[in-house]
């Protein structure tokens, strides 16, 4: 839906969703392509976004232990929802069956939604009209909720934020989001400072 | 979206996603403080995609509608509301106000 408020055609937006398979490095991607930031550096800051999907592979890493082609699909579905419920599971075979029964619904919900997503947005025209803008900035907050609760991840995303928010008006578009990087330093400095 | 981005992207997300399986997963088992700092970037740079897209444009720093979308966005995660609740009081907060301006 985004990409369409962004120009993008129906097909290529839908394709989009499908292949890259993450709204949040769209999301990222899209962030500083409307910011009128260069191509390079919305891709370098989708990619930063992506990170996230790396560091919840190696969190399922502990359910998976054997099968090649089992731990590769295992480490391109792991999203916060199936993971965080696997890795509730007091054993393994338990595990491994929860994160199956979550990745499957969770298959199921995404291209049902950027399906709908994509018509409707389609058929509404003027998504601003209905704060379909106002969307995606709650939806990324709502992902990265659970992060926000521990102490590092709040100073990490604070930091992070105001970084951005200081650096937009005098760095290139795409900038402020990769160098956001630096609330990550501020978590674990505060946190060094604290043991010593 | 150029079909460059697209690939782009494809290949950042799920080449991270077997890169923490095969490499990173093993590695970062010998070297908490690497762990600990790569679990932190999401928050950060989320937090700062949330910054450019609720109160950037172009390259001034604006206060409009979708901040109130966001504000009441805030306060839902915190009381841990259901996603789709989430976003769509957010959407609705930001269209409410820009319908009554």
């Amino acid at each position: 839906m985004i990409l369409l408020d962004a120009g993008t055609s129906l097909r290529r937006a839908w394709i989009a969703s499908a292949v890259i398979y993450s709204a949040t490095s769209q999301f990222a991607y899209l962030a500083v392509v409307q910011a009128g930031g260069s191509e390079l550096a919305a891709i370098a800051a989708g990619w930063i976004v992506a990170s996230r999907f790396g560091i919840l592979a190696v969190a399922i890493t502990r359910i998976f232990r054997d099968g090649v082609l089992l731990k590769a699909v295992a480490a391109v579905h792991a999203f916060d929802i199936n993971a965080g419920l696997g890795l509730a599971q007091p054993d393994r075979s338990r595990a491994k069956r929860a994160f199956w029964a979550a990745t499957l619904a969770m298959m199921v919900g995404w291209f049902i939604g950027i399906t709908v997503g994509t018509f409707l947005g389609d058929v509404m025209g003027d998504t601003q009209r209905f704060g379909i803008d106002a969307l995606f900035p709650a939806a990324l907050l709502a992902i990265v909720g659970n992060a926000l609760r521990t102490r590092n991840g709040l100073v990490a995303g604070a930091v992070g934020a105001l970084i951005c928010g200081l650096l937009i008006p005098v760095a290139p578009a795409g900038i402020p989001i990769i160098l956001s990087v630096g609330g990550v330093a501020a978590a674990i400095a505060l946190e060094r400072n604290d043991v010593t | 979206m150029t079909t460059v981005a697209i690939v782009a992207l494809a290949a950042g997300v799920w080449g991270q996603r077997l890169a923490g399986m095969f490499l990173v997963g093993p590695l970062l088992d010998r070297r908490p403080v690497l762990a600990q700092a790569a679990s932190l970037i999401p928050a950060a740079v989320i937090c700062a995609v949330i910054v450019q897209l609720s109160i950037a444009d172009g390259k001034s720093l604006v206060i409009d509608e979708r901040l109130a979308g966001l504000a009441v966005a805030g306060v839902l995660v915190w009381r841990k509301a259901p996603f789709i609740v989430i976003v769509v009081a957010a959407a609705a907060t930001t269209a409410a106000l820009r319908a009554i301006a």
